[in-house]
């Protein structure tokens, strides 16, 4: 069989995923540059006798949708908490990987326990703590609540461990102290690492629904995937065209990044997830 | 010996509390390292756990000033709630079906975009964009394009003579379509995770077999799947972790319907302990989630875990 020959069934199941995938988010843009009376015929319409950007409009405009705080609110949240993330898991796994101290096995026992118990359990109790400290409703509730993260932790302390101390004893003749050795050594060659955890950490907080729709209440501070549950309840049943416009619109920013940093996420993802295993 | 060196400066005296107090150093500062996450880790992971098994055993409502403890009441009221049976169920059911169809989908794709074939980044940047969007969008877009009257696949599905399906009114047909919704969601995660996989066979291992004369599905199923086996455990157990707190599927696009046939363990949790306001019953709920979840990784890790031998 000649080498072309060979690889098209893999060319062709391809293709047809690459449809699968791509189909129902070409369909969406499509309808929501539709009319209402457009959307809601049958025989459907795929493509558009005369593209309209007013739904566009429509739900940028509405005065009970916030569609661009609800995007800062959700770049916001997500910066902060992946700063939170690295903040504490860095120097937490520099310690693991490096440093020798009464307890490390035990402390690290228990981190690999506590992966193991879905964060679900910790929902009420954090809900009601977040509710005593007068937290609800603001950007602390989404940054600090799951800031510990134990498989940051294990991603970095695993990464830290495979750079060879001889780089760090080279520091230590200059005179570095343990956090010189972190910061001017560990760090700086850690920068793949750090890079592929936030990304990791960034996109699971930016689409996060059920902990943001329980902590946030007022439209000001909603993130925008409880923004669409709010524009899906308020819209879906009259105005179609504009609920697709409004899930179109929201994945463009993410998109964008993505089209720009596609290499470095995927190798991101498949960093952090091989070092899952 | 002492008294006659008591007068003199001992010359061993310097070094030795100098490494004492070098490795003490070394445990404070490991200490420091640990305290800012150590102190997180304690509030919202540690004292959240041990507070939300204490909670389960109290009739504790947001509303009402009394909270009595009930012991086992909470989780006896589980054993006999119809609606955490049928909720149960459906998650079960929709976590298989996902699990599988995950599975399946992202290792068929994984081998055919690590063929040497063109256009491999493409594809891998392609088939892995739809991880990226939230559940609001996916959510939001799928329920249209099911939609029984207007919906796109009904109007595809015509063209080859079958009559308009009811994927989210009926009942027996809504946890399918919500599985199908998030499989087109989810699998390019364990996708990559294959490619990494596949990437970590030995081609030696191929050409062997091919010199052997194995064909292209013997290769298949007695190199590659026995070899990634522990890829497919960490496929599998991430997978039903993830897809057993499934809640914004349900919420966007069935708001639990119709009736209760797309509820879920979360769906429920939420209702329990956010609409009614039943943290102490909601606590258990959460609690024997956890249980559930568990004991489902140690199973996978019991079946699927088990050394490939030669």
């Amino acid at each position: 069989m000649s080498y072309r020959l060979r690889h098209l069934p893999a060319y062709a199941f391809l293709i047809v995923m690459s449809i699968f995938v791509v189909m129902p988010l070409l369909i969406a843009i499509s309808q929501s540059l539709m009319t209402n009376a457009e959307v809601n015929r049958w025989p459907p319409q795929i493509i558009p006798a005369n593209p309209t950007f007013e739904n566009m409009h429509q739900v940028l405009t509405q005065q009970d949708l916030r569609i661009d705080l609800w995007l800062r609110n959700s770049l916001l949240a997500a910066s902060g908490y992946t700063i939170a993330v690295l903040v504490l898991c860095a120097p937490a796994a520099y310690a693991f990987a490096r440093l020798r101290f009464p307890g490390n096995n035990i402390l690290f026992g228990l981190l690999l326990v506590t992966i193991m118990i879905p964060s679900q359990v910790t929902l009420i109790p954090n809900y009601l703590l977040m509710r005593d400290l007068k937290w609800l409703d603001t950007f602390n509730a989404l940054i600090f609540p799951g800031a510990a993260n134990v498989f940051g932790v294990f991603l970095l302390r695993q990464f830290f461990m495979s750079i060879p101390s001889e780089l760090e004893e080279a520091a230590v003749l200059d005179g570095a102290g343990y956090f010189g050795r972190f910061w001017y050594v560990v760090l700086p060659l850690s920068t793949n690492a750090l890079v592929a955890l936030s990304i990791f950490i960034f996109l699971g907080h930016y689409n996060d629904l059920f902990w943001p729709f329980i902590v946030t209440n007022s439209l000001e501070t909603r993130t925008l995937p409880v923004g669409l549950t709010i524009l899906n309840s308020s819209y879906a049943g009259q105005y179609r065209p504009m609920v697709l416009s409004g899930a179109v619109l929201s994945t463009i920013p993410i998109l964008i990044v993505y089209v720009l940093f596609q290499r470095r996420i995927i190798r991101g993802v498949m960093l952090t997830g091989m070092a899952g295993r | 010996m002492t008294s006659m060196t008591a007068g003199l400066p001992d010359v061993n005296r310097p070094r030795s509390p100098f490494t004492l107090n070098l490795k003490r150093r070394e445990a404070i500062a490991a200490y420091l390292f640990l305290l800012p996450f150590l102190a997180f880790f304690a509030v919202f992971t540690i004292r959240a756990v041990i507070n939300a098994v204490q909670i389960s055993f109290y009739e504790y409502q947001i509303l009402r000033p009394t909270r009595p403890f009930i012991g086992f009441d909470n989780y006896l009221e589980l054993f006999n709630d119809d609606i955490w049976w049928q909720a149960l169920g459906n998650t079960v059911i929709f976590t298989v079906l996902t699990v599988i169809g995950t599975s399946i989908v992202a290792l068929l794709c994984a081998v055919a975009v690590t063929q040497p074939i063109r256009g491999q980044g493409f594809f891998r940047v392609l088939l892995y964009m739809p991880s990226l969007f939230s559940v609001g969008a996916v959510g939001l877009i799928w329920v249209w394009l099911l939609n029984t009257q207007y919906g796109v696949i009904n109007y595809f599905l015509s063209f080859i003579g079958i009559r308009p399906i009811s994927w989210l009114s009926d009942p027996n047909l809504v946890i399918p379509s919500l599985s199908l919704t998030t499989i087109w969601w989810t699998f390019g995660f364990p996708m990559l995770i294959f490619i990494a996989g596949l990437q970590g066979i030995p081609e030696q291992l191929y050409e062997a077999a091919r010199i052997d004369g194995a064909s292209g599905r013997q290769i298949f199923f007695r190199i590659t799947l026995p070899l990634l086996r522990p890829t497919i455990l960490f496929v599998t157990v991430t997978g039903v972790i993830a897809h057993f707190q499934v809640y914004g599927q349900p919420l966007i696009m069935t708001n639990g319907g119709p009736g209760r046939s797309s509820y879920s363990v979360i769906f429920y949790l939420y209702q329990i302990a956010w609409t009614a306001f039943r943290m102490g019953y909601g606590a258990a709920i959460a609690v024997v989630l956890a249980l559930i979840i568990a004991t489902a990784t140690a199973v996978q890790f019991f079946f699927i875990g088990r050394r490939v031998e030669y």
